[in-house]
């Protein structure tokens, strides 16, 4: 007797209509290389080497008097922050009018492997708030870090503060040892004295394989299911697209800057306990005496709540917030909820003491 | 680790193969010195490092498939419990497309949490530790060949750019600070 087949003929019908949409997918959109991520009109107005100051155009009449930099990470490229026009965090704090700087790091090269900390924190970071000053005739200025660059803010505001008006510390990397990631597994155990001084450069390969170990199978599988599967979604598919080329463009971080990176924050701890220095000179939380405001993702897997959260504690401000969120580590800069909600709380706190 | 008998095995071959090398390279420098001239010169000369890196080559692979096999073993020990964890919670093949909806959340969600752990782990976090680091060593021997391929054609080797990099590191710093002392002196000189 021949057994009957009992296939749910929407099953058939699923699996048809995905096979259409990989196939339709070129012809409907863009390839990733096609993408430009330049979104917000700027112009740069400093470059130093790599680096570039982007100042972005105003997009109102009016501003606040003080301008606001950001210090982008260390890992992958500032885009994010103005990663598309509905979701961008620059393009928001000029309409609540910020004059808003972007400190772009560039693309270093092997020749770039001897630049440390110091060059970075007193050298380029230094730089482009001297040029701000100058160019906006401010004795000071905001400051925002995010992520690895909230960790190059945060060593700046201790030994600047004469020139930082307003601290912003958005999902910093601070506390190594209570940081709960994966990432921080791994650099615990990582040889990178070795690692220097074979490759140089910390190449964007092993970037690639730290991000591969973050929830590798939504990230490696489900995502890009959803993304055939929405292949007619203009809106999902240009933000997908965007988002992926940004996490593609890894540049490689000078040798010598990854090399005290891990070791003085994720092997030995040093920022937090008061005992890192940057070219010579010590670096004590206390001295960040400005108004500071720290923004954590609850749901953060690359920088973990109780990785960033203890600059709060340590720093000398009296005018200091702490706001937390529920969401992820680039769902807080970039995403409906950063616009809703991060963001006006943000602009709110800054406009007061612009 | 390399058992005793291995270890042993290994040094003998190690020491027969240098043994010979040097010998060899003895007995045919004269000969070489007069017959070759320029670029082949310097090849004979540093054929010994080569040789020795080569050897070195062999006993870092040794330890490099050691800890590789861990790694996978390690990736396949997880996938094993986390397919078992999924078979359990689902136990009949699903039917329809809500059916392989649901099965595929609860198989994303099982093993991206069992993946997650183990990344986490410390038995993890060392061996893949110990990977890189024997991987970076095997780099460095092949970094070490060529730098012998070229000095033997006269281009400078690695270290030798290295300090060219440095170098030029160290005058960049130099003259940032010169500049910014100029600007100083010249913003005192503004203020009188």
């Amino acid at each position: 007797m021949q057994s009957e087949s009992h296939i749910d003929p929407k099953i058939v019908e699923e699996i048809l209509k995905f096979s259409k949409n990989v196939i339709n997918a070129p012809k409907l959109v863009s390839a990733p290389d096609e993408i430009s991520l330049e979104v917000t009109p700027h112009d740069i107005v400093q470059q130093i080497d790599k680096t570039r100051l982007l100042h972005y155009r105003p997009l109102t009449e009016k501003q606040h008097k003080t301008p606001l930099l950001i210090s982008y990470a260390l890992i992958n490229r500032y885009h994010i922050l103005d990663i598309q026009p509905e979701k961008s965090w620059v393009r928001n704090l000029l309409l609540q009018g910020f004059d808003v700087y972007m400190l772009d790091w560039g693309t270093p090269t092997s020749m770039d492997k001897y630049l440390d900390f110091d060059d970075y924190v007193n050298g380029y970071l230094d730089s482009s708030v001297e040029h701000i000053k100058n160019e906006s005739s401010s004795e000071k200025i905001s400051l925002q870090g995010y992520c690895t660059g909230g960790t190059i803010a945060t060593t700046y505001a201790s030994l600047h503060p004469e020139s930082v008006k307003n601290y912003i510390a958005t999902a910093p990397v601070i506390d190594g040892w209570r940081d709960t990631t994966v990432i921080s597994n791994l650099a615990k155990h990582m040889d990178v004295d070795k690692m220097v001084d074979t490759i140089g450069n910390m190449p964007p390969e092993f970037m690639y394989y730290c991000f591969s170990v973050l929830k590798p199978f939504e990230q490696g599988i489900e995502k890009y299911v959803k993304f055939f599967k929405n292949i007619d979604n203009k809106q999902f598919v240009d933000n997908f697209l965007r988002v992926e080329k940004w996490l593609g463009d890894t540049p490689p971080i000078p040798g010598e800057l990854f090399k005290q990176w891990i070791k003085d924050i994720y092997q030995e701890n040093l920022l937090i306990q008061n005992k890192m220095y940057v070219g010579g000179e010590h670096i004590d939380l206390k001295k960040i005496d400005m108004p500071i405001f720290t923004q954590i993702a609850v749901g953060d897997h690359l920088v973990s709540p109780e990785c960033s959260m203890p600059l709060h504690y340590a720093v000398g401000s009296e005018d200091k917030t702490l706001r937390m969120y529920p969401t992820g580590h680039v769902g807080m800069i970039a995403s409906s909820l950063s616009q809703k909600k991060v963001l006006p709380e943000l602009g709110q706190w800054l406009a007061e003491r612009s | 680790m390399q058992s005793e008998p291995s270890k042993n095995t290994t040094d003998y071959y190690k020491h027969l193969s240098l043994f010979w090398t040097d010998i060899i390279h003895l007995m045919s420098s004269k000969p070489q010195a007069l017959s070759s001239i320029g670029p082949m010169r310097a090849f004979a000369s540093n054929s010994k490092k080569i040789s020795t890196e080569l050897i070195e080559i062999n006993d870092d692979l040794m330890e490099f498939n050691q800890y590789l096999t861990e790694y996978y073993k390690q990736l396949a020990d997880t996938w094993g419990i986390a397919q078992k964890k999924t078979n359990l919670k689902v136990p009949d093949i699903p039917q329809d497309v809500e059916q392989i909806e649901a099965f595929k959340r609860i198989w994303i969600d099982i093993f991206d949490n069992d993946f997650t752990e183990l990344f986490d782990s410390e038995k993890f976090g060392e061996n893949y530790g110990k990977l890189v680091s024997k991987e970076l060593e095997l780099t460095k021997h092949w970094n070490n060949i060529t730098n012998v391929i070229l000095q033997s054609v006269n281009l400078p080797s690695k270290e030798e750019i290295d300090e060219v990099y440095k170098e030029m590191h160290s005058l960049k710093k130099r003259v940032s600070k010169l500049e910014l002392e100029l600007k100083k002196q010249e913003m005192k000189k503004n203020a009188k």
